[in-house]
C-alpha cells in the first residue's frame, strides 16, 4: 500500500514536471475593483482574484471598474475604468528561446510594467493602440487611449 | 488582369488607410521602474516614431497619419487624475527568491533552508496561486546531466513547498540546467552562486 502511494506521488510529480503551465494559462488576475470581466470567445466571465488568463482573452472594465493582472513572465498590467485590452499573443519558454508578447489596447487607461520577455528579447514585445505601436525596452509606462 | 490587380491593390490600400485613420488619440508616459531604473519606449506609427528615455516624458499620437509628438512633460497632478485608478489596481510585484545547493546535489545549503520560511510568507501575503520554480546548475559537467540536476533541484524545492501545505497544482517547475548562469563564467568552472533554484511568487 505504501509502495502504491509512493508510486502515485512519483507519477504526480513526474506529470507536474512536464506540465509547465499545464492549464495553458498565460497569467492571473491579482486585483479587481468594481465591474471587470474577461471575454473569452463568446463568453464573458466576471473577473475575480486568482482567475486564470489565456491567450486571446479580452480584459474589460466598466465605468467604476479596475483590474490588475500578472502574466507568466512577470509583466504587470493594470487597467483603469472603461478600458479594453486584448492579450493577443503570449509565448514564454525561455529554455527553448520561444518568447513573444503582444497586447492591444482599444480604449481606456493602463499601467504597464514589462517582465522577463522584455529583458531577454525586447524585440519580441509589442503593445498596440489603435494608432500606434509601442516597442518596450524594459520599463514602466502609462498609456491612455481616448474613445472615438 | 493587370488593371484588376491594381484596382484590387488600391482597394486594399484604401481599406487599410481607412482602418488606420482612427481618431482615438493616445497618450504615453514613461516612468521609472519599481527598482528605480528607467528603460525606454519607442512609440511608432506609419507617420513616424518617437523614443521616450527620461522618466516623466510623454508623447501623444493624434491619429494614425500624424507622427507621435515631440516629448513633453505631464504634471504629476494630471497623471494622478488620469491614471489614479489604474495605478491603484497595480498588483503587488512578484516575490523573487534564490535558494542555493551543495555541489552536484539537490540538497539545500543551511542558509537557504531559512529562505523557505520567507517563501511561504510571500505565498501567504499574495494569496498566490501562481508559483514558478526554476532549477539551475553551475557549468561543470554535461548539458544533459545538468538539465537533470537542475530539474532535481527544482523538484526538491517543489516537494518541500508541498510538504508545507502548498497546493501542487499552483507550482510550475522547469530546468535551465547550465544554460542560464547567474554569474557568467567559463565552461567547467565551479561556481556556487550558479547552483540555485529561482522561485517567483505572483
Amino acid at each position: 500500500m505504501r509502495y502504491l502511494s509512493s508510486i502515485i506521488v512519483a507519477a504526480l510529480v513526474a506529470c507536474a514536471t512536464f506540465a509547465v503551465a499545464s492549464d495553458g494559462s498565460v497569467g492571473t488576475v491579482k486585483t479587481v475593483n468594481g465591474s471587470a470581466s474577461i471575454v473569452r470567445g463568446q463568453s464573458s466571465l466576471p473577473a475575480v482574484v486568482n482567475e486564470r488568463i489565456f491567450q486571446g482573452d479580452t480584459l474589460r472594465t466598466g465605468p467604476d471598474g479596475s483590474l490588475g493582472v500578472i502574466l507568466k513572465d512577470d509583466t504587470s498590467l493594470s487597467l483603469g475604468p472603461n478600458s479594453v485590452v486584448v492579450v493577443e499573443q503570449f509565448l514564454f519558454a525561455p529554455a527553448e528561446g520561444k518568447l513573444s508578447l503582444v497586447t492591444r489596447m482599444l480604449k481606456g487607461t493602463a499601467v504597464y510594467i514589462s517582465g522577463i520577455i522584455a529583458k531577454l528579447s525586447p524585440q519580441s514585445v509589442r503593445f498596440e493602440t489603435p494608432n500606434a505601436t509601442i516597442g518596450i525596452r524594459g520599463t514602466r509606462f502609462l498609456v491612455k487611449v481616448d474613445e472615438d | 488582369m493587370k488593371a484588376s490587380s491594381v484596382v484590387l491593390a488600391c482597394g486594399v490600400c484604401l481599406v487599410f488607410l481607412t482602418s488606420c485613420a482612427s481618431s482615438k488619440k493616445s497618450l504615453f508616459v514613461l516612468q521609472s521602474d519599481p527598482d528605480g531604473k528607467t528603460g525606454e519606449i519607442v512609440v511608432a506609427n506609419g507617420a513616424g516614431s518617437q523614443a521616450l528615455t527620461r522618466a516623466g516624458d510623454a508623447t501623444e499620437v493624434k491619429d494614425a497619419n500624424t507622427p507621435p509628438s515631440a516629448p513633453f512633460r505631464v504634471e504629476e497632478a494630471e497623471i494622478a487624475k488620469t491614471f489614479g485608478p489604474a495605478m491603484a489596481a497595480r498588483p503587488a510585484p512578484p516575490g523573487f527568491y534564490l535558494l542555493y545547493f551543495r555541489t552536484g546535489s539537490a540538497n539545500l545549503t543551511a542558509e537557504s533552508e531559512k529562505v523557505i520560511t520567507e517563501i511561504l510568507q510571500g505565498i501567504q501575503a499574495r494569496q498566490s496561486t501562481d508559483i514558478r520554480v526554476v532549477g539551475h546548475t553551475d557549468r561543470v559537467g554535461t548539458r544533459e546531466g545538468n538539465y537533470r540536476l537542475g530539474l532535481d533541484r527544482a523538484l526538491r524545492v517543489k516537494a518541500i513547498l508541498i510538504s508545507k501545505g502548498v497546493d501542487p497544482a499552483i507550482i510550475e517547475v522547469e530546468s535551465h540546467g547550465k544554460d542560464n548562469p547567474l554569474i557568467p563564467n567559463q565552461d567547467q568552472v565551479p561556481e556556487p552562486r550558479n547552483r540555485r533554484v529561482e522561485v517567483t511568487i505572483r
